[in-house]
């Protein structure tokens, strides 16, 4: 919901995101040349993708750990049906189904069973990525995948990348959702007080199911650009893409009780960790130090976040 | 305490937006009964929780047993002497009495009590007030009362001089309030003095020694409650009079809206009625005699065992509350915070989400059609707010309430379920709200109020069915019904019951 707070949050983001730019160029040549922002948005693009249902999904007070495998075994899938002589647009849509299948699944176990989120999707991300090795026998496809197989990924429309217009569409359509539409206030009615949602005459189940579906199938969609752009099939993809997701969602302002939160900033949030791990790529700082910074990161903003509410809210 | 326990000079509180307090200056004497009222959001309950710190004053002192009062913390306040009793109590409901009692007291160490005749006069206490509350009973199944009572134990025993009730009343059954008045008449004699707000004026000229009247922010005025009557302070109130009471209505009861047919739950035992159009039918029963189980199985949220409802002289069934509002069954829930509000959002979506066809197209929200209608509510039942983008967390009890029942009204049903509707709602919007109930019932919607409140139900309602222990078990006519009858006959079946 737009508000006056909202407003304040995501300049307070857009500024800690400017600070970060502005050190990084400082200490590093490569980091302000174009080259080197196309990469960080290219990164940056599959969980602005996944991220952009997830936030929905956030706010409707719901969580799912499943996404990282959910990408790595659609993308797998994509490799693996075009050898099968699939035609690539078939294979594309029916690797996206995969992960809107999983979607599904993880919808029935929390709004059927009522498994709390947090298991019933860790449930399924282990599975999800156990399916990927079995299918492969744990080895990657790369063999009979032909030459339309990396256009998605690595191919330009003009000067733009493929993927970089994909992204943007996505966000813009999640941006509607969220601010425009009645599937966006059931998302928020339903994480800022369910019972009073489903009293109001929110079919909470059916819209809780709905989200994990679009999460399920915009995560298979990032496997399919994903494994798109590496050119190959491989079951390990997208181990720990859940919390480079989750974090960038968080950033932006999420709270994990759900009630708050928005797709833009999110993108914020997003391009946060982008710039982070990338600069820490660019000066050669070891990946173990990365994933230690990415943790304060992460409590940092939520402290900083809270800290801006209370001062905002008065 | 002879003389002024509390001197507040200038006090005042700024929120974005909003003046909540201005310059409000206010003496209590000790050992009174000094009671506030004042129209929603006139700053009543901004002025308590300065008193408490829950919120941070903007201005003005406080002289607290002729001492600066400026507690940097809730607990510091309580620890100087100023309990509350809050509207939500604080009691948890997993534990026993005596445990409830003792939590957070540092007489215990580990469960080991380290000063056992402490905790003595902490029993003697509970027997005072309520000899006949068990000490090893599990506190979620006592009575709203029942916690209550514990609750000011509690103060008693934290030897609070100044206890603060924030309407006490407003879900107590007319006995439990009596009970309650008799404890509050005991606090005098232990030199404890009480500041109680309601918007039940009843309650003010049971137990008030002083009243204070608030409006806009600032106090009108101050009077001994021995010489002031209803009229007057209704007109400090609110600057005018207002007409309480029955208004005779024509209804043609030839249109069945809803028949309801050996109704079965969990709760509810065969319960039939009928509700034509045009028609506005009470329910009146004490608390837990199963009015709010009726609402909630007409509207789909508790399992029907048995029964049939049919509406327009058809057969239906609702799985959930959204299949009720789309064949025009509306309900205002009793708990508006746990079932009526979403407080983290807006006023406008709060408002709008009953009725989403009213606003959008394919899914699709159209922004200026969602503002007329939200704002068309915020004008015609008065809700006092910064703007329809206020937070409905921010709003005072009375508004949100307000926004609950305009929720309700947003959804253009044909019959409208309003479970205590006009709970912590003041006189003059009572009354303003009751007149565009018979406005709807005018235009042929069908009414039913489930009320523990007689004098809201006599005011309002065409046809009087009484309820207790999950059925009906009288129905009346207005011109039948007295506030007597009433409470008589709820009342005797209760005993009834071994
Ligand atoms: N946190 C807040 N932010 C903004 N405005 C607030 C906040 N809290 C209260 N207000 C405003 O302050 C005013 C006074 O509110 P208050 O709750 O004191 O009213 P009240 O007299 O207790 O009314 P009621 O009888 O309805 O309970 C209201 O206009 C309310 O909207
Ligand atoms: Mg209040």
């Amino acid at each position: 919901m737009r508000s006056n707070s909202g407003l304040w949050q995501k300049l307070v983001l857009l500024g800690v995101l400017a600070l970060i730019g502005t050190v990084l160029s400082i200490l590093s040549r490569e980091f302000l040349t174009v080259t080197n922002l196309i990469n960080v948005t290219r990164q940056v693009a599959f969980v602005v993708i996944t991220g952009s249902a997830v936030t929905l999904l956030m706010i409707s007070g719901n969580f799912d750990l499943s996404i990282g495998s959910i990408l790595g075994l659609s993308g797998m899938f994509f490799a693996y049906f075009i050898p099968l002589g699939l035609p690539l647009g078939v294979s594309l849509a029916a690797a996206t189904l995969v992960g809107t299948a999983i979607g599904l699944l993880n919808g029935f176990l929390v709004v059927t069973l009522r498994i709390p989120s947090i298991i019933a999707t860790l449930g399924t991300m282990y599975a999800a990525r156990g399916l990927a090795l079995v299918i492969t026998g744990g080895n990657s496809i790369h063999l009979g995948l032909g030459t339309n197989f990396t256009v998605l990924g690595r191919g330009l429309v003009g000067p733009l990348p493929i993927t970089l217009l994909l992204t943007v569409g996505i966000l813009l359509l999640f941006y509607f959702f969220e601010t425009r539409t009645i599937l966006g206030r059931y998302s928020y009615a339903i994480g800022g007080n369910r019972r009073t949602a489903l009293l109001s005459g929110v079919n909470v189940n059916a819209t809780t199911t709905l989200l994990y579906v679009l999460v399920g199938t915009l995560a298979g969609f990032s496997g399919v650009l994903m494994a798109s752009r590496l050119g190959v099939g491989q079951p390990m993809v997208g181990q720990g893409f859940e919390f480079d997701v989750i974090v960038a969602v968080i950033l932006g302002g999420t709270s994990l009780e759900g009630g708050e939160g928005s797709v833009i900033g999110m993108l914020i949030g997003a391009f946060i960790v982008g710039f982070i791990a990338n600069g820490l790529n660019l000066l050669g700082i070891h990946s173990f130090y990365q994933s230690i910074l990415k943790g304060a990161v992460l409590v940092g903003a939520v402290l900083l976040d809270r800290v801006l509410k209370e001062r905002l809210r008065g | 305490m002879n003389g002024d326990i509390l001197d507040i000079r200038g006090l005042g509180k700024k929120y974005p937006g909003v003046e909540a307090l201005k310059e409000v200056s206010l003496t209590i004497r000790g050992d009174s009964v000094h009671c506030v009222v004042g129209e929603n959001g006139a700053g009543k309950s901004t002025f308590i929780k300065i008193l408490t710190r829950a919120e941070e004053r903007t201005g003005g002192t406080i002289l607290f047993k002729g001492r600066e009062f400026r507690p940097r913390s809730i607990r510091e306040a309580m620890n100087l002497g100023i309990s509350t009793l809050f509207q939500e109590l604080n009691v948890v409901d997993q534990l026993t009495v005596e445990q409830n009692l003792l939590l957070g007291r540092e007489d215990t160490l580990l469960g080991v009590i380290r000063r056992p005749d402490r905790n003595r006069r902490l029993y003697q206490i509970l027997k005072d007030f309520a000899p006949d509350i068990p000490l090893h009973r599990r506190v979620g199944e006592l009575s709203f009362a029942e916690k209550q009572v514990i609750e000011i134990v509690k103060a008693v025993a934290a030897e609070a001089s100044l206890l603060i009730m924030d309407e006490p009343t407003a879900a107590l059954s007319q006995k439990e309030a009596g009970r309650l008045f008799e404890l509050i008449r005991g606090l005098k004699q232990q030199h404890i003095t009480v500041i109680y707000i309601s918007h039940i004026l009843d309650d003010i000229f049971a137990i008030g020694d002083y009243v204070t009247v608030f409006r806009d922010g600032a106090i009108i005025g101050t009077a001994r409650v021995a010489d002031i009557d209803r009229p007057a302070l209704i007109r400090m109130m609110i600057g005018k009079t207002v007409a309480e009471g029955y208004v005779p209505r024509k209804v043609d009861r030839q249109e069945v809206g809803l028949e309801v047919e050996g109704l079965c739950t969990a709760k509810l035992r065969e319960v039939s009625f009928r509700l034509h159009r045009g028609e506005i039918l009470g329910f009146y029963g004490l608390r837990g005699a199963g009015k709010s189980e009726i609402a909630q199985a007409l509207y789909g949220l508790d399992k029907i065992l048995a029964g049939s409802i049919r509406l327009g002289g058809r057969p239906v069934r609702f799985a959930i509350p959204r299949d009720g509002l789309r064949r025009g069954v509306s309900l205002v829930p009793e708990e508006r915070l746990a079932e009526g509000l979403i407080l983290k959002l807006p006023l406008r979506p709060n408002v709008s989400i009953s009725n989403p066809g009213k606003i959008s197209r394919l899914g699709v929200v159209n922004g200026r059609r969602e503002r007329a209608a939200v704002e068309r509510y915020v004008r015609e039942l008065s809700i006092k707010v910064t703007g329809i983008e206020q937070r409905a967390g921010t709003l005072s009890g009375g508004n949100q309430q307000k926004v609950v029942i305009a929720k309700c009204l947003n959804a253009d049903a044909t019959v409208l379920l309003m479970d205590e509707p006009s709970r912590g709602i003041d006189v003059g919007a009572k009354e303003e709200i009751h007149g565009l109930i018979r406005d709807l019932a005018a235009q042929g919607a069908g009414v039913i109020i489930f009320s523990s409140e007689y004098q809201e139900i006599l005011n309002l309602c065409d046809r009087i069915l009484l309820v207790a222990d999950g059925r009906i078990i009288k129905e009346l006519s207005n011109s039948e019904a007295s506030a007597e009858e009433l409470l008589h006959a709820v009342t005797q079946t209760k005993r009834l019951k071994p």
